[in-house]
């Protein structure tokens, strides 16, 4: 998965990156910096700018390109929807403007001591399979990986599956065809079959970040869309969370 | 560390320490201790002394001073108070191991016992542990239940709980299934689950080891040591504990059995039906089972649950099929072999060697009933030697009558066999030959 120098390198850049959130006194990372280390670590991410103010935003819509998502950036307020603070699909400066202003607002309203960074401006990405992947430091046996399928197969099917960190290509693969919703992702349906493979190195880099930082008591890609075979996954938002003391 | 285990399962000589009169309630009870003294005697054929600090039982000693020095096993049926004060002179006597029965030490003393023996290099298997500690070959029956001591044989069962442990042996015994070892861990104050494991991997009279588990102390060495094990035998773990640790943690672990290759079953009954078939046959290498029946209609029920469980019913070769018609014309040939009610054992010889001899299958069932056919009891002998013929195809004997099961288990009692007496355990049982099977091919063995 890594080479040698390339983990050493990823490491020390992830160790940064921890310990500056902790100097800020936070243990649980915004969107940014949990795709920031995410992409440190060989996830792939959609491309996330933070903008502070509105020509920031407009600046950085200009780079990332339309349609784009936006998302309020706040470490206050992690439900980011719960907020009103999501606005996918934006197609032009027009819409920003006015979508700007709103969520600021939409947060505001929702919790009004929140600290508010600015909004994140993110590249927009096709419709595709979304699934989810997932860590946490089990009691017994420390770092553990989750995989399912996204909405109500996990929240009310309970359809997902675990292994422990590291794990190889196989044990992963094997994760992915035990949820009873495989189906879905695998050629049996009428559509192509899902990436698999770009599934199975996500979850074996979250797996092998996980049990590099037993520090990371949880890890959440949720959701990641999953595009046909060849054609890869990316991680659509990532949630990071740090045990032990500020 | 194995080298000191070894001295709990392969003692030369014991000394059980206890009181025989001083009325206690509990695991030290005197009542316990005079059931520990009996199967000792009874079973252990090493040298056994017994210090009686009430003085009563013929052949024992007083002190534990006068009990010659460097015994292998100690065995204390005393409340943890007495233990204490007694643990210098113990140790004065060169004992390797010791196992206590009575539970209740506080922390401290648990501190203090644990520390002092580590000094001592003495290892302690315990405290509460009721269902200590059997080795079948040598006759070590460290139980407080007389007489419970199963057969010889391949299973060796590690147990975290006294009760479950009981109980498993108890199905031994009941089923005659075969145990090489069993030891149960109580509290686990140094002995764990992870030390008798290793041990057991490494020894030669086990074929299969069982574990029922509620929880793990170091949780990746266990897991690394079940790793180890598959490798050469197979590791059976019943997990208890959901409603107590929760869905979720469960599952974790769970899952991780499984990533070491742990096979897992849900209940006790499951649990032997696995084992013996696991320490008595080979690994399957594919999925696809033959049946071979006297009745036609227990075979419905029996294809039923084999394919409910992910077997599939094996489909006979043509040049098979035309053998055994061109000696029996009325044997029916369709989704399993029926070889009608008045087969006898000539024809259940005849055409279970062709059946093993058909590269299409992976394992043979044999059904049976006594009752309302005209098969003899001496009959099923025919079973026992294509067993013990056939080195790669797993065979295994359904008696659909529980009666008849019984009476076919004595009569093959001292054969490789694995008779059950319900199609769901022999499918649970060659449902685990071929993950095993798969297993041994994914370590590249």
């Amino acid at each position: 998965m890594f080479s040698v120098i390339g983990l050493a390198a990823a490491k020390k850049k992830v160790t940064e990156l921890l310990s500056s959130v902790r100097k800020e006194g936070r243990l649980e990372l915004t969107e940014l910096d949990s795709k920031r280390i995410l992409a440190v670590w060989g996830v792939p991410v959609n491309r996330t700018e933070l903008a502070r103010d509105l020509s920031e935003a407009i600046k950085a819509a200009r780079e990332v390109r339309y349609p784009l998502v936006l998302k309020i950036a706040s470490p206050d307020i992690i439900h980011k929807s719960e907020a009103k603070g999501v606005k996918v699909g934006l197609t032009s400066e027009l819409e920003l403007r006015q979508s700007f202003d709103e969520l600021i607002d939409n947060a505001r309203a929702y919790k009004p001591d929140a600290k508010i960074f600015g909004v994140t401006i993110q590249e927009y990405l096709p419709p595709a399979r979304e699934v989810i992947v997932g860590a946490l430091q089990d009691l017994y046996f420390g770092a553990t990986v989750m995989f399912g399928l996204g909405g109500v197969w996990i929240e009310v099917l309970k359809d997902i599956s675990f292994r422990l960190a590291p794990l190889n290509a196989e044990d992963a693969r094997e994760m992915i065809q035990e949820i009873k919703g495989y189906p879905v992702l695998a050629d049996i349906q009428r559509a192509p079959p899902a990436d698999i493979d770009a599934l199975v190195n996500i979850i074996q880099k979250v797996g092998q970040l996980a049990h590099e930082f037993p520090e990371i008591t949880e890890i959440d890609l949720n959701p990641i869309f999953v595009f046909d075979n060849g054609k890869g996954a990316v991680t659509a938002d990532a949630r990071i969370v740090l045990g032990g003391r500020k | 560390m194995s080298g000191e285990v070894r001295a709990i399962f392969e003692p030369k000589s014991v000394v059980l320490v206890g009181a025989s009169a001083k009325e206690r309630v509990g695991a030290a009870s005197p009542v316990f201790f005079g059931s520990l003294v009996h199967n000792t005697l009874r079973f252990f054929k090493g040298k056994t002394h017994v210090v009686d600090f009430s003085g009563r039982l013929d052949g024992a000693v007083k002190n534990l001073d006068q009990v010659p020095s460097g015994c292998d096993i100690a065995v204390m049926v005393l409340p943890p108070k007495l233990v204490m004060k007694n643990l210098r002179k113990l140790f004065a006597r060169k004992v390797k191991a010791m196992v206590l029965v009575a539970g209740g030490f506080d922390q401290h003393q648990l501190e203090e016992l644990t520390r002092a023996a580590a000094k001592q290099k003495v290892r302690v298997l315990g405290p509460n542990v009721l269902a200590g500690v059997i080795n079948t070959t040598k006759g070590l029956c460290i139980t407080l239940e007389r007489g419970l001591m199963p057969p010889c044989g391949g299973i060796a069962m590690i147990s975290q709980n006294c009760a479950v442990g009981t109980a498993m042996l108890d199905r031994a015994c009941a089923y005659s299934v075969g145990v090489s070892k069993f030891a149960s861990i109580g509290e686990g104050a140094d002995i764990t689950e992870t030390d008798l494991l290793e041990f057991l991997t490494h020894d030669k009279e086990t074929k299969v080891i069982c574990i029922y588990l509620e929880s793990v102390r170091d949780g990746r060495r266990f897991l690394e040591s079940i790793r180890e094990a598959v490798q050469k035998k197979p590791v059976v773990v019943l997990k208890g504990s959901t409603v107590r640790e929760g869905v979720e943690r469960n599952r974790i672990f769970v899952a991780a059995l499984k990533q070491v290759g742990a096979l897992q079953v849900s209940d006790i009954e499951e649990l032997l039906s696995v084992a013996d078939a696991l320490a008595k046959q080979p690994c399957m290498r594919g999925n696809r089972v033959a049946v071979v029946t006297n009745v036609s209609g227990p075979a419905v029920l029996v294809a039923d649950v084999l394919s409910r469980e992910g077997l599939a019913l094996a489909k006979l070769s043509d040049n098979i099929i035309k053998k055994i018609i061109q000696k029996y014309p009325n044997i029916n040939i369709a989704d399993w072999v029926d070889l009608g009610i008045d087969a006898n054992g000539d024809r259940y010889k005849f055409v279970l060697e062709q059946v093993l001899s058909d590269s299409g299958v992976d394992g043979v069932v044999v059904v049976n009933e006594l009752k309302s056919t005209f098969l003899k009891l001496e009959d099923v002998q025919e079973a026992a030697k294509a067993v013990k013929k056939s080195k790669n195809t797993p065979v295994i004997d359904i008696v659909m009558c529980g009666e008849d099961c019984v009476l076919v288990r004595n009569e093959l009692r001292d054969k490789n066999v694995c008779v059950y007496d319900s199609p769901r355990k022999a499918a649970q049982a060659l449902c685990a030959l071929c993950s095993y099977g798969k297993i041994l091919k994914k370590v590249g063995k």
